[in-house]
């Protein structure tokens, strides 16, 4: 790979980068909000990198004969025309080979490196959506309980429906003592994932702490509403239906809501919880 | 060595059209306006086409991987860049003990200071080779970083808040595993195994070499952070973690289960405490298994370290590590959880 493709690919991932972070809001699909600013500092970089060695190469381009660019004297090490010189005959790398080799000689890079560009054809031609169903129903496991003190959750108001994140939703099915959610009215925004029980349908969530990577999903079985198709966002408002026996342990099946409304949304700026 | 440099030489396949093209400078804009015209051509043509479900989860998780690793893959590769540019040889010969087994463990807990993930050690561990701090004591900066740094402790902390020990005890065996393999690999390791970048001081200005450096740094590591992406990404949407609960109660196979685990999910170092903590059938000392090896072995760290140190330190080293880290967690978990 000779320093021209190495700069144009730098420029190319730098711009995939900035797309999904400055021109368009996707890296919510990838990573936490948060992240955003460390994510366009890497994409300028990169991009810089790669323009900056398009000028470089633009003005003076390493063919040999026009003499070695600044670059190559700073070094010092490398032949003007590496890719020419690859094959096991050329006296220039050969030679080279013998004083110091790899690491050293930098406008050379393993032919790995056009791997580079995966995410950005990944980026520009799929453009992934946030995990949504597929991901979902590939768990089968409920999600397990978020690990949150038994006497850390606010009672809830009587008179109107409040909103809350599933994981919240979860954490007070589980492990409230108090059973704050008893004939409260919540409202709870997520996925539709089907079920394999007739009966019931989940909303859904994926919970992610780092990247879409370690998303786990978190899931509350809906009854008494008509199932939406799969991946609608909804906000489904309905009472939690304790479960009947203490028998089954906590983590082994998602909480339960009966229904009273269930009205389709786009999908929120934020798709993971 | 310089025989293997040759060797890998006379195996590489002669560079593709684009390569041989790019000699001629004039076409290599054209070539540039053509990759632009097919990802455009490509977002109308393909793009409808491209909607299967798995396929969009895969290329998400991958994306994801990716895109998560990328800044970090930058901080260490700059840092990197500046201790090969800027930082004169003589001051790690003043800062590290003179003898290399004193070396390894203050290597190994200056690991403690760098904030970053698994992916900005590999260039800044190789940096440090390149300036000739001994191997050993590189790797086991290599090593302990990812997995002591403030940032992952803060992090372990929050994801296990019932259970303080859970982060002395991360902190603990990590360290350990980090000087054992340092020590291991200064008493048994072969220099042979070992691809050291050689970097001799520039001659020239050192924001060249520094540029260069780190545009050489940048493309390598991150081709291999791909390779490793995209098999993390396969097994994340292929392996469903549903099976895993059937070997939760067994004592010495859930620990080895979740070192495997922590292997094929590569999950950065910084989030794998969160994740940890959600594999609630899991016993505690399985869950620093996974905590121990996460950050040490993994598929994309695997790819990372094959790429940069050689084939043949990757397949001595990574095994080592991945039995020390088992081996410290039982331990460490048996002592303090």
């Amino acid at each position: 790979m000779n320093r021209m493709s190495q700069s144009l690919l730098l420029v190319l991932l730098g711009g995939a980068v900035l797309r999904v972070t400055v021109l368009s809001t996707t890296y919510v699909n990838y990573v936490k909000p948060g992240f955003r600013p460390f994510l366009i500092a890497a994409g300028v970089v990169i991009l810089v990198l790669g323009v900056v060695g398009l000028v470089q190469e633009w003005r003076q381009p390493s063919v040999a004969g026009k003499g070695p660019s600044r670059t190559d004297d700073a070094t010092g090490t490398h032949p003007a025309h590496t890719d020419d010189a690859t094959g096991p005959g050329s006296a220039p790398v050969a030679a080279e080979g013998h004083g110091h080799h790899h690491g050293h000689d930098h406008s050379r890079v393993s032919r790995a490196a056009w791997l580079l560009c995966l995410p950005v054809f990944a980026i520009f031609l799929i453009s992934p959506p946030p995990l949504g169903a597929f991901a979902a129903r590939s768990e089968d496991a409920p999600s397990p309980p978020p690990a949150h003190a038994a006497d850390a959750y606010v009672p809830l108001p009587a008179d109107k429906a409040t909103s809350m994140e599933l994981g919240e939703f979860i954490g007070r099915a589980w492990g409230d003592a108090n059973r704050s959610l008893a004939d409260k009215k919540v409202t709870l925004t997520g996925f539709v994932v089907r079920s394999s029980k007739k009966d019931r349908w989940y909303v859904t969530r994926m919970q992610m702490s780092c990247c879409a990577a370690d998303a786990i999903a978190l899931k509350v079985a809906v009854f008494d509403a008509e199932r939406p198709p799969d991946d609608t966002w909804v906000e489904v408002t309905g009472t939690w239906i304790a479960p009947k026996t203490d028998k089954i342990p906590n983590g082994t099946v998602p909480p339960q809501l009966a229904a009273t409304d269930v009205t389709e949304i786009p999908q929120p700026f934020e798709p993971y919880e | 060595m310089p025989d293997r440099a040759v060797a890998d030489r006379t195996i590489e396949i002669p560079p593709d059209a684009w390569g041989r093209r790019s000699t001629v400078a004039p076409v290599m804009p054209w070539v540039f306006g053509l990759v632009i015209l097919l990802l455009l051509v490509g977002r109308i043509v393909l793009t409808p086409v491209l909607t299967a479900p798995a396929l969009q989860t895969w290329a998400t998780v991958f994306v994801a991987i990716c895109v998560q690793a990328l800044p970090f893959l930058v901080f260490g590769v700059l840092l990197s860049a500046a201790i090969t540019a800027f930082v004169p040889p003589s001051f790690w010969t003043r800062a590290l003990p003179r003898h290399p087994y004193a070396a390894v463990p203050v290597a190994g807990a200056a690991g403690a200071v760098l904030p970053g993930c698994e992916c900005a050690s590999v260039p800044v561990a190789s940096g440090l080779m390149a300036r000739g701090v001994t191997p050993a004591a590189a790797l086991a900066f290599l090593l302990s970083s990812p997995a002591i740094n403030p940032v992952v402790v803060v992090a372990t902390a929050v994801a296990f808040p019932q259970q303080p020990l859970m982060v002395v005890s991360r902190f603990c065996a990590s360290l350990a595993v980090a000087v054992l393999v340092g020590w291991v690999w200064l008493r048994f390791g072969r220099s042979s195994w070992l691809r050291v970048p050689s970097r001799p001081p520039a001659s020239g200005s050192a924001w060249a070499a520094f540029r260069d450096a780190m545009r050489h740094d940048l493309l390598h590591a991150g081709g291999f952070l791909v390779v490793g992406g995209l098999t993390a990404a396969t097994l994340n949407v292929v392996v469903p973690r549903a099976w895993l609960g059937s070997v939760a109660g067994l004592p010495v196979l859930s620990v080895i289960v979740l070192g495997l685990l922590a292997v094929l999910l590569s999950i950065c170092s910084e989030a794998d405490a969160f994740v940890a903590a959600s594999l609630t059938a899991f016993s505690p000392t399985a869950k620093l298994a996974f905590l121990v090896v996460g950050p040490m072995v993994d598929l994309k760290l695997i790819a990372l370290q094959a790429g940069t140190f050689g084939r043949s330190f990757a397949i001595r080293f990574v095994p080592l590590t991945f039995l020390l880290g088992i081996a410290a967690s039982i331990v460490v978990g048996e002592v303090l959880l």
